[in-house]
């Protein structure tokens, strides 16, 4: 399947949409993703909401996603796009590395990404941040879902990339540290997870230097639930039901002596 | 699935719908500071155009507890504001511990229903070893997103106890938009007309741990009034609560209007 | 009758020699035979694979021939025969592998992956203008429903399961070896000390870390696979198959 999507319920679906039936829309992460290179590697952030409309479809999602040991993928636009775009550059690239024998590079990655958005002239809906720690250095990416990329030392994408950018521009510099660089990116997706409707609860970072990644899942979370004041347990019995089947799942089996003689077992 | 609202401009006729608001209905509200160009009496009319999603109606629920889970559906079948039948059940068993539930466009639940059918066995016949919910929850996915430029308008949810490592059994619900997106949850899943109210009735009754009888209690209430406040959905209910050796399935009485 | 030279059923693979033969994948086979030796052994907490990388000359590098290679985290294959038979083989295994990935989110279990390598092999016997695939295969891997197992893919596309089993020029005095030193509860060092030792009998010239190549397959333990499997979402599972670098390998055979 890796190419080949299944058209034949197209024409269906257009004809129930003109007998004036609306096309329902698919999940979207309105997102905050970010990325930037500081003395050792990269920083990768995400904030962890994706909406339905103006629901709040998953309060903790993971918008990081796997490419290869050292190159990870911040996406953001159709969830389901990024979800399997990523899964499947991953999967290619696994293949690439096996026949090639070599780390695989962000650039391949980049590549690969580009050439199937372009290909699909924007209907793949994924705007992504790549990011990652090749022999070739620390490379930082964005893709847009029409396949255009723009490599830079600091990117945002998403929704909440204003707000994001905005803590970029005023306080990145080359050749951050560590901690002050996961400092920074903490505060450009807390600045989308607050200032944007699209982006929401906890920051999610993941930190790739050349010997090590580091996933920091639930970074930060800086919207955790309260305790609620009172539980709403309600009483056994409150509901009133009609019938009831019980399915065992733990078949008992009884043995009963019916007398005779012992088999011979010797 | 919300709704999808769509913005007409109309000679304001006032106040709520009373009765079903059918396709061809009107709503109207007023808002503060509309603009004049778009009326002369600054009234905005919002016209309901039905989503597929909401043709045939219907809602389910998935919930996790302590070692167990619940899976619920209503029971209606409607042709927009009619309703066609009200023994609809929603709810497919996959394996022993482990239930799918299909809301959306009926034909589309049938159609995979069955698929989800084939495509089991099959598993089952060429791996013979057991399907696990985290395999079942990929399949589904992938083979939703296949038809990511035609979809089926179908939004499952996936209720099951996974076997660990070590042999226990861990609760694992999971859910889906139409196109394959996986939503893992730790507290609970919902779809279908009423999704909008079962987020916010689930947000407020749901507790972590509950035991099979009262995680029945809470997914039932959950279904039960969220329902009621949905045209589309209701007409009684099927609960079904999945523990490692048994499974309850009740048949809930509700409001059959 | 099938003589010396194959007569004349040995031309078109579909056609059955009056005796109940097909004769190409007999000469198959005999290819395989020709072929330098690689075993398995499975052991209680793992498998190894191991075989001779010889070259026909001392000018080639053989740094660059790969004879035991990696198919997905979880299993790996080696081989006796022809090597640009085997590079097919590895690349379709490859696709495979990774397809499975995309539909259900994980790894193809050893038995799958065997089943549909040894599809591809059957089929080159019963197609129009091929050959058969002139290998036989070694598969080990690791799958939580059924453990660590080793498997023999034939070029007639026949497999089976095995506790240890030798493929190859030695194969017949290798497997009366694996016969006297197996047993059920050997460890995985001990099946690397045998597999070596296997390796010895019959081989020509120097063992060195540049003429053997070993596999090996690790079992987690349930605390690994409680953390790969459930609630993995973020990483990756540890992979169980990996290579043994030529260090290792060295260690193995100062030993």
């Amino acid at each position: 399947m890796s190419a080949g999507f299944d058209f034949s319920n197209h024409s269906r679906n257009t004809f129930l949409s003109e007998k004036g039936l609306k096309v329902p829309k698919a999940t979207s992460t309105g997102t905050t993703i970010v990325g930037c290179l500081f003395k050792d590697g990269i920083v990768l952030g995400a904030d962890t909401r994706a909406t339905e409309g103006p629901i709040v479809a998953d309060k903790n999602c993971e918008k990081i996603h796997f490419i290869s040991d050292s190159i990870r993928c911040c996406g953001a636009g159709t969830a389901a796009d990024t979800e399997f775009i990523t899964a499947l550059i991953s999967s290619n690239i696994e293949l690439h590395a096996l026949s090639t024998g070599r780390k695989p590079r962000v650039v391949t990655a980049m590549t690969m990404l580009k050439q199937r958005l372009f290909q699909y002239q924007g209907h793949i809906g994924a705007a992504l941040v790549l990011g990652g720690v090749d022999p070739s250095g620390a490379h930082l990416f964005t893709i847009h879902p029409h396949g255009s990329t723009d490599k830079l030392p600091y990117v945002t994408m998403g929704s909440g990339s204003l707000a994001a950018m905005a803590v970029f521009e005023s306080s990145w510099k080359p050749d951050l540290s560590r901690e002050d660089a996961l400092k920074l990116v903490t505060a450009a997706v807390s600045a989308g997870i607050f200032n944007d409707l699209g982006s929401g609860s906890n920051v999610d970072a993941c930190v790739i230097t050349a010997t090590e990644t580091e996933m920091l899942r639930g970074y930060v979370k800086p919207n955790e639930r309260t305790q609620k004041e009172r539980t709403y347990g309600f009483r056994r019995g409150t509901t009133a039901w009609t019938a009831e089947k019980i399915r065992n799942l733990v078949v008992s089996e009884e043995i009963t002596p019916i007398g005779g003689e012992e088999m011979d077992t010797s | 699935m919300s709704q999808i609202w769509k913005y007409v401009r109309v000679t304001p006729s006032g106040g709520r719908v009373r009765g079903v608001p059918a396709r061809s209905s009107t709503t109207s509200i007023s808002l503060p500071g509309t603009p004049d160009h778009l009326s002369s009496q600054s009234t905005l009319i919002l016209r309901f155009v039905m989503s597929i999603m909401e043709h045939n109606g219907g809602s389910v629920v998935a919930m996790a507890g302590k070692n167990c889970v619940a899976i619920a559906c209503d029971l209606r079948l409607g042709a927009g504001a009619q309703t066609i039948a009200t023994n609809f059940e929603k709810i497919f068993p996959v394996t022993d511990r482990m239930y799918l539930g299909l809301a959306g466009l009926a034909s589309d639940v049938v159609t995979l229903r069955e698929k989800f059918r084939y495509l089991t066995n099959m598993f089952l016949i060429k791996e013979s070893r057991p399907l696990e919910p985290s395999t079942f929850a990929h399949l589904v996915s992938s083979t939703l997103y296949e038809r990511r430029f035609g979809p089926y308008f179908c939004e499952p949810v996936l209720a099951g106890l996974e076997r660990t490592p070590s042999g226990s059994y861990k609760p694992y619900i999971v859910g889906t938009d139409l196109i394959g997106c996986l939503n893992f949850a730790k507290d609970f899943i919902v779809t279908g007309t009423a999704s909008d109210k079962l987020f916010g009735v689930a947000e407020g009754l749901w507790e972590p741990d509950l035991e099979p009888e009262d995680l029945f209690e809470t997914i039932s209430q959950t279904l039960m009034n969220a329902v009621d406040r949905d045209a589309y959905s209701g007409w009684g209910a099927v609960v079904h609560v999945i523990t490692p050796d048994k499974v309850i399935t009740r048949t809930l009485k509700g409001r059959m209007d | 009758m099938a003589t010396a030279d194959g007569g004349a059923y040995s031309y078109s693979l579909t056609v059955f020699s009056p005796s109940g033969k097909l004769v190409q994948i007999e000469h198959a086979l005999a290819a395989v035979a020709q072929g330098t030796t690689s075993l398995g052994i499975k052991a209680s907490n793992g498998i190894v694979i191991a075989t001779e990388k010889k070259s026909s000359s001392i000018l080639i590098d053989d740094s660059m021939i790969e004879k035991v290679a990696v198919i997905c985290p979880n299993i790996g294959i080696v081989y006796s025969g022809m090597g640009p038979d085997f590079r097919i083989l590895v690349a379709k295994a490859r696709k495979s592998a990774q397809a499975y990935w995309k539909i259900y989110g994980e790894y193809p279990p050893t038995r799958v992956l065997t089943q549909e390598i040894a599809t591809v092999m059957q089929q080159a016997t019963q197609s129009g203008g091929v050959r058969p695939y002139g290998v036989s295969l070694l598969v080990a891997g690791y799958d939580v429903h059924r453990g660590p197992s080793l498997y023999q893919v034939d070029p007639s596309g026949s497999f089976w399961a095995w506790k240890a089993s030798a493929i190859g020029k030695n194969m017949i005095n290798a497997k009366t070896f694996l016969e006297k030193r197996y047993n059920d509860d050997i460890s995985l060092e001990d099946a690397i000390h045998t597999a070596l030792l296997t390796l010895k009998e019959g081989f020509e010239g120097q063992m060195t870390e540049k003429t053997i190549e070993i596999g090996v397959i690790t079992v987690p333990t349930t605390d690994e696979l409680e953390v790969g499997k459930i609630g993995g979402e973020t990483g990756r599972p540890k992979p169980t198959f990996r290579k043994l670098t030529e260090e290792e390998v060295r260690d193995y055979l100062a030993l």
